[in-house]
């Protein structure tokens, strides 16, 4: 290691070791190119899944739905993560890669392994879904090249971690780590749990699909679960880490407390990964002793967690906003926000629809008595695109403006698309999933080519409201794959095209670059006063952040209110006398 | 630049030390999904009677 391989940011003042920066930029860039892949695949899904057009053939709608998962769901989200593990255990602490090698030969893996499994998939040789549930089979290379890129990650995982011990003992911080690096420590743990559990079950069916050994189908997806469910928290712990990023870059969110923000970091260790058993609740081989317990009693911690980070974020920004005299009354805050900044907008889009929508839906429909009118139907995927797509994809994109700059050094292209590109992203996700939430509510199945039964014996009739809602889930599917398409543009030019950065005159906008990154929210001379005034007795019991505590309030009682009305619809099922 | 202070090991608080201790919450992690969920759900399947035939 020499000191040329580090170079001093010009924004953050922050050490970045060039050997992990260029790790974060190759992960991050295939990361990209799967989101490309999954929308595309979106686009023929919508299309299909809406009747009046109903694009593809079945054979054809069941290997893209595929696709879209495997290219969504696994390569896109965890290569962002690994970009999100090795700049977090690196720039953040001013600490180098201990192994950059070895980063490199899990680059390979992963990408090794998801070229393996996207060849296999488009080539018609794992027709299984997302899902692979035994005993459908795929061709061996599939389940080998899910094994290559589990290993890879979880080698990303160990350099993680191990950056991490090497940075204490080299002193490159100080205290506790920053709390951002504690979100990435609480992805990379439920990485490793998620992992474990994917080897767990796919090494046996990798053996199963040679005609080794037999595999249980009942086991299969009680296991399987706790990698295809548990991979989405990763997400949700590393969105949560990028929504304190953003606010701090974007508009000096300040962290309330920090004992709070982190034990709820920690109940997500403990307690997020059992919310696999969700998939579980109509099995008749599990007992309810072990769904509820797991669904509810354990689960319940981290719903609390998400809670807790639900009203933290948004109040550490209205705090921070305040701090700095800006806005006035219950919400000048928010309406003074940088919103032309695609990295603020982004932060809120995230927060607010994985709160509200995906929040509020995941919790109702993981409840094991509701679950059974919700099950296979698309409220399902209604919900998981809200906390997905919405959230976490969202934050991710927010946080690719301020990656392009800091670490790539280029100006964002296309500057006039990309303050729209949120918008455009976080609408279009908004309707699809609204839509889809209702669509499931009349009891329309998910996974489901054709649901007029064109070519069968029998016949379902569902309320004709259903085809509307189906043609608004097409509609907002590609205004939102529109969004997408635009971000890949942009990432693309961007970082293989674009301007560089130059040299910043702090306070002097510059098109391409956002404002936390030419003008960083700065802390006023008398930030001590003006907190003590926020905090004074008299300003009564909604505290320093009213504005936050009034939303908490109207979120408390969306969630009331959908809740019981699902309790409602549920006793419709069973009707007495 | 002045040298950052040092804290006091001892000074920390016990439960700021447990947070900090990352391979102990990796532990921990592990070991509660592996017996309230992975466990647990093994048991559950492999100890289920087999359905008789008609």
């Amino acid at each position: 290691m020499s000191a040329t391989d580090f170079r001093t940011c010009p924004v953050t003042a922050l050490k970045v070791h060039r050997p992990a920066e260029a790790l974060v930029k190759v992960n991050a860039v295939v990361a990209v190119v799967s989101l490309l892949i999954g929308a595309i695949a979106a686009v023929l899904l919508v299309l299909t899944r809406w009747q009046a057009v109903h694009l593809l053939p079945a054979e054809w709608f069941y290997r893209i739905l595929g696709v879209h998962g495997m290219s969504m769901l696994i390569f896109f989200i965890i290569f962002y993560e690994m970009a999100v593990l090795h700049f977090a255990s690196t720039a953040l602490i001013n600490a180098r890669i201990v192994a950059p090698k070895l980063g490199w030969a899990a680059f390979a893996l992963m990408l090794g392994g998801a070229t393996l499994v996207e060849v296999m998939m488009w080539t018609g040789k794992a027709d299984v879904l997302f899902t692979s549930y035994v005993p459908l089979k795929a061709d061996p290379l599939y389940y080998f090249g899910i094994i290559l890129f589990a290993v890879g990650a979880l080698l990303v995982c160990g350099i993680f971690f191990a950056n991490l011990v090497v940075a204490k003992r080299e002193k490159t911080y100080t205290g506790s780590l920053p709390l951002v690096v504690y979100g990435a420590v609480t992805a990379a743990i439920i990485a490793v749990i998620t992992l474990l559990h994917g080897a767990a079950i796919y090494i046996p069916t990798f053996l199963w699909s040679l005609g080794l050994m037999e595999v249980d189908p009942q086991i299969y997806r009680m296991i399987w679960w706790a990698l295809g469910h548990s991979s989405q928290q990763i997400n949700v712990a590393a969105m949560v880490a990028i929504w304190y990023m953003l606010g701090a870059l974007t508009i000096g969110a300040v962290v309330l407390n920090e004992k709070i923000s982190r034990s709820a970091f920690v109940l997500y260790i403990l307690f997020i990964s059992m919310a696999s058993a969700h998939h579980l609740l109509v099995d008749p081989g599990m007992g309810s002793a072990w769904k509820i317990v797991n669904t509810s009693y354990f689960m319940y911690m981290a719903v609390l967690a998400s809670m807790i980070h639900g009203f933290t974020v948004p109040a550490g920004m209205e705090l921070g906003q305040r701090l700095r005299g800006i806005g006035t009354g219950m919400f000048g805050w928010l309406r003074q926000a940088p919103w032309g900044d695609p990295g603020f907008s982004s932060l809120v889009f995230s927060v607010v629809v994985f709160g509200f929508v995906g929040g509020i839906t995941g919790v109702t429909i993981g409840t094991e008595q509701i679950n059974i009118i919700v099950h296979n139907t698309l409220r399902v995927p209604g919900h998981f695109h809200a906390t997905v797509v919405s959230g976490t994809a969202m934050a991710f994109m927010g946080a690719t403006y301020y990656l392009i700059p800091l670490v790539f050094q280029r100006k964002v292209a296309f500057w006039g698309l990309a303050k729209i590109q949120p918008y455009l992203f976080a609408g279009g996700m908004f309707i699809f999933v609204m839509a889809m939430t209702f669509a499931g509510t009349f009891g329309v199945p998910r996974r489901h080519w054709d649901i007029s039964f064109s070519q069968a014996p029998f016949d379902v009739a569902f309320n004709p409201a259903v085809d509307v809602l189906l043609a608004f889930v097409a509609l907002g599917g590609i205004i939102a794959a529109t969004g997408a398409f635009i971000f890949v543009a942009i990432a693309v030019k961007s970082v293989f095209f674009g301007e560089p950065i130059g040299t910043l005159v702090p306070g002097v906008a510059v098109a391409g670059l956002p404002q936390g990154i030419t003008n960083p929210p700065k802390h006023v001379a008398d930030v001590d006063r003006r907190n003590e005034e926020l905090h004074a007795p008299g300003r009564g019991f909604l505290g320093p952040a009213p504005g936050t505590m009034v939303l908490v309030f109207i979120f408390l009682a969306a969630f009331i209110v959908y809740f019981f009305v699902n309790w409602k619809v549920l006793s419709f099922v069973w009707k007495i006398g | 630049m002045p040298e950052p202070p040092v804290q006091d090991e001892q000074a920390v608080p016990l439960g700021q030390r447990l947070f900090d201790n990352v391979f102990l919450l990796l532990i921990a992690g592990i070991v509660i999904m592996a017996v309230i969920y992975t466990g647990w759900g093994l048991w559950e399947i492999m100890t289920l009677p087999p359905a008789t035939l008609p």
